[in-house]
């Protein structure tokens, strides 16, 4: 299918091709297919991809894989060793393990996409535009930045979270507060990098055929130099990925995440110690499920960055 | 070098100044009176008592003349008082700087001392099944939450084998030998996290200097590959690995909020910490404050540091 552009006396000027649906299907096709051609090539990114793809089937199918209740207590099985029936065994108040860490899972892994993705929401169109835009608004803006990366590791989230507890928020309100605070905390680091992508990206020549077309500036800056900034930004979020939810489990470690009964593995590690020297095994599965899943998106992120960045490939 | 320095501490005055104003903030958006948490007490039901109290506190003026005599309040070390000991903030935090210090010292050694010779070799040996391990761990070690990986230690060496402590302090100059063995597991999951991010950086630097030409010329001159690997690769990728380290201090400072818990450490991490649990805002905020502008000095510190360690960066 072909779209033909005439000029103001009806002569033929250009023939745009306009892909139809089956066109579009195996471009995408053939996109997917080198995508994961791509990713063969960096082993870390294949390990951690295959590791990415069943932790999600596994997040996935819980409600299949798991037929336990992970709130629900059942007095006949307190603090049972693994068995057939319970294959992590059951924690104090007889709950299944297993079906805590897979709950617990779906729930941590949400959160964690939702702050990264909001944190990127903000933090790249602040940075493109400061960027793009120079000047006194880009000193301000950066320093804001700054002021905000000055907060080291989980204490601006602490500031948050605190802040919030006082406001008595339960249930969806609560994570949603948490994906506020991980998102709001990740903004900055977003803002910067997008930021010196653009600063370099701004010189190029294309940049400056546009204006000389004399398109928008925003237009520029958001549809034209920003996704030739994406690659950096993509690796980062997935590395971030995994911090989020290193994150997350500190602050349901120390009390300030979910309250108790929602399955959590910072606060299942946490109620696990009181059991540590009877139960030790109660402390262990909750950890290696944190450990897998930051392992898989560093992993993935480490290997994106070498297929990504092809000078670093050889480190 | 001179205008460098106080260009560079010029530019710290903004990043001071947000930090405060999110601290302040924080005070500010707390529901409910402030006079309520401030006091908590039945005096401050009675309308006149708190109108007095109001213009004491000079909550009666606009908001950013109040931050002007916080702000005032905070040069000179006063962080009001604590809700819960009434003692000064300040002084609650004084005392609680030195095991913070100490930990982190003895922590950020451990992670050189593990972490440079790791990375170097991986670096020497690049892409043999031994850089392979030692990028392998170094992966790991990072996807490892620093609180189970203490736990993990507490499990093992306190309770399994009974040979260390599993949480408290002794201060080093009251007995070293006992400070020592308190200190060892705290140390050890704070030095864990942070040699495996030192391992990545210092292999990384290495491989950055393998590169230059520098390198093809100390061998063209007949240097032997020791001397070639040390006295002049190491040396130099020792800068750019030291100085993140430094940087990397700001993580380690947030993570001490975690640690000092499991351990009972009566750093300013677990003040932060019994603080939030207590409810007790002025050291919360205090806390905070101190730590970021900890942060704030020590990159200062790390960044002139390496100014002076590089003196090629200056002319760039």
């Amino acid at each position: 299918m072909s779209q033909i552009h005439l000029d103001g006396g009806g002569r033929k000027v250009g023939e745009i091709h306009v892909p139809t649906f089956s066109e579009h299907f195996l471009r995408y096709k053939v996109a997917f297919v080198d995508a994961v051609q791509e990713l063969y090539k960096s082993k870390t990114a294949f390990i951690g991809g295959l590791m990415l793809v069943s932790l999600v089937i596994v997040l996935l199918g819980t409600p299949w894989l798991t037929e336990y209740d992970p709130t629900k207590p059942n007095y006949t099985a307190f603090l049972n060793p693994p068995n057939a029936e319970h294959i992590m065994g059951t924690d104090r108040y007889g709950r299944d393990i297993f079906s805590r860490v897979l709950w617990g899972g779906r729930r941590l892994v949400a959160i964690a996409i939702a702050a990264v993705v909001f944190g990127m929401a903000i933090g790249i169109p602040y940075g493109v535009l400061s960027g793009y835009y120079g000047g006194l608004a880009d000193s301000v803006s950066m320093r804001v930045v700054d002021g905000l990366l000055a907060f080291p590791g989980i204490l601006l989230y602490l500031l948050i979270v605190t802040l919030a507890r006082e406001y008595h928020l339960e249930g969806f309100w609560n994570d949603l507060i948490l994906v506020f605070a991980l998102g709001f905390a990740f903004f900055p680091e977003v803002a910067r990098l997008s930021r010196s992508s653009v600063l370099i990206e701004k010189q190029k020549e294309y940049v400056e055929a546009s204006n000389t077309v004399g398109e928008a500036s925003l237009y520029i800056a958001l549809r034209q130099i920003l996704p030739n900034c994406m690659s950096p930004l993509i690796v980062n979020a997935t590395v971030r990925l995994g911090y989020v939810i290193l994150i997350i489990a500190a602050l349901s470690f120390l009390g300030l995440g979910t309250p108790p009964p929602t399955p959590d593995w910072g606060s299942d590690l946490s109620s696990a110690r009181e059991h540590m020297e009877t139960h030790p095994l109660l402390a262990v599965f909750p950890g290696l499920a944190i450990c897998y899943t930051v392992l898989a998106f560093n992993l993935f992120g480490d290997g994106l960055r070498d297929i990504l960045d092809p000078r670093l490939s050889d480190r | 070098m001179l205008i460098y320095t106080i260009n560079r501490i010029l530019h710290m005055i903004p990043v001071l100044f947000v930090l405060t104003v999110v601290v302040f903030l924080f005070m500010q958006m707390l529901p409910g009176d402030v006079i309520d948490t401030l006091i908590g007490d039945e005096e401050a039901e009675d309308p006149e008592t708190r109108a007095l109290l109001m213009k004491e506190y000079g909550l009666d003026q606009p908001i950013y003349v109040q931050y002007g005599v916080w702000i005032g309040k905070v040069f000179q070390g006063d962080f009001g008082k604590s809700l819960i000991t009434r003692r000064p903030v300040s002084l609650e935090l004084f005392e609680s700087i030195p095991a913070t210090v100490y930990l982190a010292i003895v922590g950020i050694s451990l992670s050189i001392l593990i972490a440079v010779p790791l990375g170097s070799i991986a670096a020497v040996k690049r892409n043999t099944p031994t850089d392979y391990a030692a990028q392998v761990t170094s992966l790991i070690g990072i996807s490892i939450p620093e609180f189970w990986f203490a736990i993990m230690c507490v499990l093992l060496f306190s309770l399994y084998l009974g040979w260390l402590p599993s949480s408290g302090y002794m201060s080093p100059f009251e007995d070293l030998g006992q400070s020592i063995k308190y200190l060892i597991l705290p140390a050890a999951a704070v030095g864990f996290r942070q040699a495996a991010y030192t391992t990545r950086l210092t292999r990384s630097s290495m491989l950055d200097e393998m590169n230059k030409e520098y390198v093809d010329t100390a061998r063209s001159l007949g240097f032997s590959e020791k001397k070639v690997i040390y006295k002049y690769i190491l040396r130099n990728a020792m800068i750019p690995t030291i100085t993140i380290s430094g940087l990397q201090l700001a993580n380690l400072l947030g993570g001490t909020v975690v640690l000092e818990t499991i351990f009972a450490w009566p750093g300013i991490g677990q003040a932060i910490y019994l603080a939030i649990i207590d409810r007790d805002y002025p050291l919360i905020q205090a806390g905070i404050l101190v730590l970021g502008i900890i942060v704030v000095v020590v990159n200062l510190l790390v960044d002139l540091l390496y100014r002076v360690l590089n003196p090629r960066v200056a002319l760039n």
